[in-house]
C-alpha cells in the first residue's frame, strides 16, 4: 500500500495520475492520443495492453528502487539511520510505516534505535523539516544470521538414486538462500532441486555399488550471515523404504481369533523384483498397550491367527530392502476385529446392531439383558418377558419326555418338589444348563 | 476291476486303483530335471546367505583390524580419495544399466573372479594382522571366503556354466609393488577392506536377481523316502 512517489529525484515518471499521461506516452514512444497496433477499429485490446505495459514497467521500478534501499539488521543491534545527504544539524522529520517518530530517538538529523526487535521491521522515511520533501527511505528487516541448517539425505527410490532436504531450525525473519553441493570423490555432482518440495534436492545414481562415499554440504547464506552443514555418507546407508501401502485387515470368517492383513510395496520403490523388500508387521488390541510383532521375508500378506476374540486391532506395517539401509517408518495405522459370531434369538435391538457391524465394534453383552427364550435358565428373571409359547413349549417338552409323570412332576415345575426320580430330571436339567451356558455368553 | 456297465461305486474305486499303482511306481521314474533346477535354486539360495552371513562377519571384522590400523582409518568420516595402486583390487563399481543388463554368466562369473582375488589379498593380510586373536579371526573369515568361491562355483556347474580361467584373472605382477611406507600399506588394507563389505552388498542383489531368473524349485514326489 506504499504510495507511489519520486523516490531518487530524477523524475521517474507514475502511473498513478493523469497528469503525468504525457511522461508515460513518452516511455511508450507514441503521442498521446495515437493507439500502438494503429487499427482504429478495435482500440479496446491495445489500450489494454498499453495499460498492463505500464503498470509492468512501472511496477519493476518501484520494486528496484525498493530493493536499493533494504535495510538488514540483528536483533538486538543498534541502529544508526541517515537522512541522505542531509547535514547532521538538518531539521528532519522521521515516520515509521507512515508515523511519526518522537524527537527522543534522533540524534540530530540522524534516526537512533537501540537494540532493535523484530516488531521495528517496516519502512522508515525522513523527511525535511519545513517543506516535507522526502529525502531517504529505507526498508528495516530486523533478523538473525542463520543457525545451523538441518540437512537429511534418504534414498527412498534405491537404485535410481536420493534426494536431500534441508531446513532452518528456527526462523530468520529475513530472506535466505541455500546452495546445496554434492561431492563424490573427486567429482561435484548436480543436486537438481524439486519445484515441491521446496528445500529439496534430487540426484540420480549413475553407477552402484560404490565404495567412496558421498559428502553433500548445504550452505545457507543472508545478509547477516551464513552457515553450513556437511553429511558423508555411503550409497547404502541412506536406503529407507517409503511406507507400504493400501494397507488392508480383514476378519476371516468362522475363525474368531484370525485376521487377514495384506498391503502393496510402496510405489516409490521402482523395482521389487531385483531389490525386494521385507516387512515389519505389528499388532495389539486397542484395549492393550504391548504391540506383537512379526518379520516376514515374502509376500505382501499375513494372516493374524492369535488375535484375542472379540476384540479390535490396530495394525501396521513396515518396509525395508532385504539387505542394506533402514526400516520406513510405520504405515498408516488400520482397524479390525476378527469375526464374531452371531448369537441366536437375540431379543435386544442393540445386541442385534452390535454384531451385524463385527468389524468395527467391540461386543459387550448390555449386562441388564436377559436371555429369556424357551431354553432360558433362570426363567425366574424374564418373569416380565416370559409369554405364553414359552410355557407352551416347555410344557410340550415335558410332555414328550416324561407322559406318565403324574401331578408330582408339575408340582416340582411349577416350584414344588413333589416324589422325583432325581436322575431324569436332574440329567436333563444338566443339559439344559449347559447348553443354556453356552448361549449366556 | 473296472466295470463299465454303470456302477458308479465300482467304477471310480478301479480308478482310484489305478492311480495308486501309478503313484506307487512313480519313484522308479527319474526326475533329473527336476533334481538339477531344485539344484541350482538351492545353491543360489546357500550362496547368497553366505553373502549375508560373510557381510556380518566382516562388520565386527573390520571394526577390529581398522582399530589396530589406528586413526585416521577407524575414524567414522574417513573417506580418503582412491589412489591409483588400490586398482589393483577389484571393484564392484558398475554403470546402472551394465549391471542389470548382465547375462547370469557374466554375474556369476564376476563374483567369482572377484572374491577369489580377494581371498588372495586377505591371506596376504594374515601375517601381519597385530594379535594372535585378530589372526585367528582372520584366518576363520579367510575359511568362510574361500566356503563362498566355492559356493559360486558350484552354482555356475550346476547352471552349466564355465569357470572362469585361474582365480586371477589377470595374474598378478610378481612381487606385486609393495606398499613404499607404512602408512600407503595401511591404505591398501583399508581399500580392501572396503571393497569387499561393497562386493558383499553387491553379491546379495547380484544373488537376488538370480533367484528370480532361476525357474523355481520343482516338487518331485519323493515317496521312496516314504518307504512306500
Amino acid at each position: 500500500m506504499a504510495k507511489l512517489t519520486d523516490l531518487s529525484g530524477e523524475g521517474w515518471p507514475v502511473a498513478s495520475s493523469q497528469k503525468n499521461s504525457t511522461d508515460f506516452d513518452e516511455k511508450l514512444g507514441t503521442s498521446p492520443g495515437v493507439w500502438t497496433g494503429g487499427e482504429m477499429a478495435n482500440p479496446v485490446p491495445s489500450a489494454c495492453c498499453v495499460v498492463l505495459a505500464a503498470v509492468v514497467v512501472v511496477y519493476a521500478q518501484r520494486h528496484s528502487q525498493q530493493d536499493s534501499h533494504i535495510q538488514y539488521e540483528r536483533v538486538g543491534a543498534d541502529v544508526t539511520m541517515k537522512c541522505g545527504s542531509m547535514d547532521w544539524d538538518a531539521a528532519v522529520t522521521w515516520t515509521a510505516n507512515g508515523t511519526d517518530i518522537d524527537d527522543s530517538h534522533l540524534n540530530g538529523s540522524y534516526l537512533i534505535l537501540k537494540n532493535v526487535d523484530l516488531t521495528q521491521s517496516g519502512q522508515y522515511s525522513c523527511y525535511e523539516g519545513s517543506s516535507w520533501h522526502l529525502k531517504y527511505q529505507t526498508y528495516l528487516r530486523v533478523g538473525t544470521p542463520p543457525k545451523e541448517p538441518v540437512l537429511m539425505c534418504r534414498s527412498n527410490n534405491y537404485p535410481k538414486g536420493f534426494y536431500c532436504s534441508w531446513h532452518l531450525p528456527s526462523p530468520t525473519y529475513i530472506p535466505n538462500s541455500f546452495n546445496i553441493s554434492v561431492i563424490h570423490g573427486t567429482r561435484e555432482m548436480v543436486c537438481e532441486k524439486d519445484i515441491f518440495p521446496k528445500n529439496r534436492c534430487h540426484i540420480r545414481y549413475l553407477q552402484l555399488f560404490l565404495t567412496v562415499k558421498y559428502k553433500v554440504t548445504l550452505t545457507v547464506t543472508n545478509a547477516l550471515g551464513k552457515n553450513s552443514t556437511s553429511l558423508t555418507f555411503d550409497e547404502f546407508a541412506i536406503v529407507k523404504p517409503d511406507p507400504p501401502e493400501s494397507v488392508v485387515a480383514k476378519p476371516v470368517p468362522n475363525n474368531p481369533r484370525r485376521l487377514e492383513v495384506a498391503w502393496q510395496n510402496p510405489s516409490s520403490w521402482p523395482d521389487p523384483e531385483s531389490f525386494p523388500l521385507k516387512f515389519f508387521l505389528r499388532y495389539r488390541p486397542l484395549i492393550l498397550d504391548q504391540w506383537q510383532h512379526v518379520e516376514l521375508l515374502d509376500g505382501t500378506s499375513h494372516t493374524i491367527t492369535d488375535a484375542y476374540a472379540g476384540k479390535e486391532y490396530i495394525i501396521q506395517v513396515a518396509a525395508k530392502d532385504n539387505d542394506i539401509g533402514t526400516w520406513s517408518d510405520w504405515s498408516v495405522a488400520v482397524h479390525a476385529t476378527p469375526w464374531t459370531e452371531e448369537p441366536k434369538h437375540l431379543t435386544t435391538e442393540a445386541q442385534v446392531t452390535e454384531t451385524t457391524s463385527a468389524s468395527t465394534s467391540y461386543f459387550v453383552p448390555p449386562p441388564t439383558t436377559k436371555i429369556c427364550d424357551w431354553w432360558a435358565v433362570r426363567p425366574w428373571q424374564c418373569v416380565g418377558q416370559l409369554d405364553w409359547s414359552w410355557l407352551l413349549m416347555v410344557s410340550s417338552l415335558f410332555s414328550e419326555y416324561a407322559p406318565s409323570w403324574g401331578h408330582e412332576r408339575w408340582g416340582w415345575v411349577l416350584g414344588g418338589h413333589g416324589g422325583l426320580r432325581g436322575s431324569d430330571v436332574v440329567g436333563k436339567g444338566d443339559t439344559k444348563q449347559a447348553v443354556g451356558e453356552e448361549h449366556w455368553v | 476291476m473296472l466295470n463299465v456297465a454303470g456302477e458308479p461305486p465300482g467304477d471310480s474305486w478301479g480308478i482310484f486303483a489305478f492311480l495308486c499303482a501309478a503313484l506307487c511306481n512313480l519313484p522308479a521314474v527319474p526326475a533329473l530335471n527336476g533334481t538339477e533346477e531344485l539344484g541350482a535354486g538351492q545353491s543360489i539360495q546357500k550362496t547368497y546367505d553366505l553373502t549375508r552371513y560373510l557381510e556380518h562377519q566382516l562388520r565386527t571384522l573390520a571394526g577390529t583390524y581398522l582399530n589396530y590400523l589406528g586413526p585416521p582409518f577407524n575414524e567414522p568420516d574417513f573417506n580418503p580419495p582412491r589412489l591409483a595402486r588400490a586398482e589393483q583390487v577389484p571393484s564392484a563399481t558398475v554403470d546402472l544399466d551394465l549391471w542389470r543388463g548382465l547375462t547370469d554368466n557374466a554375474r556369476l562369473a564376476a563374483n567369482y573372479r572377484a572374491y577369489s582375488r580377494l581371498l588372495c589379498y586377505l591371506r596376504g593380510l594374515d601375517g601381519q594382522a597385530g594379535t594372535a586373536e585378530l589372526r585367528h579371526r582372520l584366518g576363520h573369515f579367510c575359511s568362510s571366503l574361500q566356503g563362498l568361491v566355492v559356493s559360486i562355483a558350484g552354482v555356475m556347474s550346476s547352471l552349466g556354466y564355465p569357470l572362469p580361467a585361474g582365480p586371477a584373472g589377470p595374474p598378478l605382477p610378481p612381487g606385486a609393488p609393495a606398499a613404499p611406507n607404512d602408512f600407503l600399506k595401511k591404505m591398501d588394507d583399508f581399500w580392501l577392506l572396503k571393497e569387499l563389505q561393497t562386493w558383499l552388498w553387491r553379491s546379495a542383489k547380484d544373488f537376488n536377481r538370480l533367484k528370480k531368473k532361476v525357474p523355481p524349485a520343482v516338487v518331485t514326489l519323493r515317496l521312496e523316502a516314504r518307504g512306500f
